[in-house]
């Protein structure tokens, strides 16, 4: 099993009220901020992120969210740069993961390839790249994408990528969204095919088109792994036992937010206010209509939907969720090495699941408290979860190849559904 | 009071379709009502026939084109429009194909904005223009409420003056049965997407440089307390249409055909003769 640290940069020190008053996205006020706890959120993030890589993560990954207090990092490459130039420096062989550059929000799909292949030249052929679909809220609103436009952007601008990486001459690309008449990006990635996960919240066509393209499929545990998990991972491996694909765990990527102490007390008297805080503040204060918009969901899907809402499992409660009602939805996994790592095991073997992305700085969580996190986790956690899959003898194929992955590619052609 | 909510509809609806766009697009066209032919574009959430339809069906054969992806049973339709220009294109083949040429037309809202468009793009199309409550232009200083993004909760009170009136709870009524009802939401949620291609996340396709080719007589009828787009845009129509005037209902939100529908029904009909 690959162990990745999973990182965002949040503003750690949002008003005790903030939920009451504001959406943590779009429209939350600047004026809550200071010049100073913004700089000290991203040292802090960065540094977190090399104290993980030090530990033995795996890789490391990092998402994308403009405009958004819960997450201050709208372009993840630009962090995952700084990551590559200095593990490439020190010498330590973990991943570089966007999680990633949204695709259906991308107006110029291109430069996220550009970036991308950046990344695998600066670190030595190390990128695992990530397209989220994207948030309605960031693609529609902030970045003024028709909601009905999302999909079909994505579609288009994967392939754009995807080709632009590894077409050796010069080509033309004439499509709906996008006109080049020379695509020769430089550079293009060190990979032939570098490892490419897509994230998707549940929708059956995303899992069908990673598993027909090749694709890896990630899952964020935040809407709660105990109560929409189930559904979830099940839909995955009904789809690829239906289309007669592989049920190799290592397609599956799955982040769960975690927080590891001596004992379970400790663990949640050092850290339930801030999964409170995270949960509360971030991911539960940004409204429904921020995250589905007219347009933006296949009518099949809001007919499935209006009927049985549990995809979105805690969510509509999570503003007010205390940090017992999130342990019980499994948004967060909080304990002792031993809980911590029984019930990892046990969600990881139960969901068929080989990258876990473990977040382990979240919210107000303060710096030191964050290293103590990782530090402990990678100690004592992480060490009995890598060889969960050893025994059924699965080939990595979405990991780079200087990592020890056997990328297998992808297919080209797109797969008509 | 109204009493539109307890009002029976009484027009008898046929269905034509309309092979278009090189046969990529089946419009369905709802028909009703007995006299000369009026073309109505209905708003964003898709087609209801309503008492003020109704009404004017005693004196008029109305052609009701749904917006393509709106009718049910084939949401899929909406993939073959890119853009405004591949819509007016698709509505102008499909009203001749009709015959429809020359005949007055009403629209509401997003089909105001429609109505617009085709009567710019071509000023032979209709003889009469009403549009009611009708998007398509933007104010920095009064910008257009986004209804596509509004949560549902804030919905009723951006398009009704009286949200709890007879009239706008007859309009945001859903079936009891359950599926029916998820259903009739997911309907919804989708023609909001499908039209919100043309909207979306401004709806200003630049018809404030187009509304001067308009000729036909046109009337702009605006709901006074209209929430969803002011009513000083009325003006911003009537100015760049050289034969157009403006009509405001009072006690009226966004849908003055339901909200005050005897006196919307009056302003229009007396306009249309």
């Amino acid at each position: 099993m690959k162990v990745t640290y999973f990182q965002q940069v949040p503003y750690r020190e949002l008003p005790d009220d903030f939920e009451k008053r504001y959406e943590s996205v779009v429209t939350t006020p600047y004026a809550l901020t200071e010049p100073s706890k913004v700089h000290s959120a991203f040292t802090s993030a960065l540094d977190e992120m090399m104290h993980a890589a030090r530990a033995g993560f795996d890789a490391v990954a990092v998402t994308e969210h403009a405009q958004s207090a819960y997450d201050m990092a709208p372009n993840p490459n630009v962090l995952e740069a700084a990551l590559a130039y200095a593990t490439e420096a020190e010498g330590i062989a973990t991943g570089i993961y966007p999680l990633g550059r949204s695709l259906g929000k991308s107006r110029e799909p291109l430069r996220a390839a550009e970036e991308l292949a950046m990344l695998d030249a600066i670190s030595g052929g190390r990128l695992i790249a990530g397209f989220p679909v994207g948030l309605a809220y960031d693609a529609n609103v902030n970045n003024g994408v028709p909601p009905a436009e999302t999909r079909l952007r994505f579609d288009e601008n994967l392939e754009l990528v995807l080709k632009a990486w590894r077409e050796p001459h010069p080509f033309p690309w004439n499509g709906r969204f996008h006109q080049h008449p020379a695509v020769n990006i430089w550079p293009r990635p060190l990979q032939p095919n570098p490892p490419v996960f897509i994230t998707g919240i549940g929708n059956p066509r995303t899992m069908e088109f990673c598993l027909q393209r090749g694709f890896g499929f990630n899952y964020f545990g935040w809407f709660g792994a105990k109560v929409a998990g189930r559904r979830i991972f099940d839909r995955f491996w009904e789809a690829a036992n239906r289309l007669g694909k592989d049920d190799n765990p290592y397609q599956m990527g799955f982040m769960q937010t975690i927080c590891v102490a001596d004992t379970d007390a400790k663990a949640e008297k050092l850290f339930a206010r801030h999964a409170e805080y995270f949960f509360q503040k971030g991911i539960g204060s940004i409204p429904m209509e921020r995250l589905s918009l007219p347009g933006g969901i296949d009518i099949k899907g809001l007919q499935f939907i209006f009927r049985d809402p549990g995809d979105f499992g805690i969510y509509p409660r999570m503003r007010e969720a205390s940090f017992a009602e999130l342990v019980d939805a499994g948004s967060v996994i909080c304990g002792s090495p031993a809980t911590v790592r029984d019930q990892l095991d046990r969600i990881a073997r139960e969901f068929r699941i080989g990258n876990l992305h473990a977040m382990l700085q979240f919210g107000s969580m303060p710096h030191e408290l964050a290293k103590d996190n990782i530090s402990l986790f990678a100690e004592q956690v992480l060490p009995h979860l890598r060889p969960i899959w050893d025994d059924e003898g699965w080939q990595h194929h979405w990991w780079p190849e200087a990592l020890g992955g056997v990328p297998a590619g992808t297919t080209t052609e797109a797969v008509s559904a | 009071m109204t009493t539109t909510a307890t009002t029976t509809l009484t027009t008898t609806l046929t269905d034509r379709t309309v092979g278009t766009w090189d046969g990529r697009i089946t419009l369905r066209v709802r028909v009703g009502g007995e006299g000369p032919p009026l073309v109505y574009l209905h708003p964003s959430a898709g087609l209801a026939w309503d008492p003020f339809l109704d009404k004017l069906a005693r004196h008029y054969t109305i052609y009701a084109p749904e917006f393509p992806g709106t009718t049910p049973g084939d949401p899929y339709a909406i993939h073959q429009l890119d853009d405004l220009w591949d819509t007016v294109l698709v509505y102008e083949q499909a009203l001749r194909g009709l015959g429809l040429s020359g005949v007055p037309v009403i629209g509401q809202s997003f089909g105001g904005m429609l109505a617009a468009e085709l009567a710019a793009a071509y000023p032979d199309l209709f003889c009469q223009v009403v549009l009611l409550d009708p998007v398509g232009l933007w104010r920095d200083d009064n910008p257009v409420a986004n209804w596509i993004s509004a949560p549902p909760a804030e919905l009723p009170a951006m398009l009704f003056a009286d949200p709890e009136s007879d009239a706008a709870q007859a309009m945001l009524a859903l079936p009891e049965d359950p599926d029916a009802q998820a259903d009739a939401l997911a309907q919804m949620v989708w023609n909001l997407g499908a039209t919100g291609k043309l909207c979306w996340p401004i709806p200003d396709r630049g018809l404030h440089k187009r509304l001067h080719r308009i000729t036909a007589p046109t009337l702009v009828v605006w709901g006074e307390d209209d929430a969803l787009i002011s009513p000083v845009y009325a003006q911003e129509f009537a100015t760049r249409i050289a034969d157009s005037r403006v009509e405001l209902i009072p006690k009226s939100g966004h849908i003055p055909q339901v909200e005050q529908m005897e006196a919307t029904y009056s302003t229009v009909s007396a306009f249309l003769g």
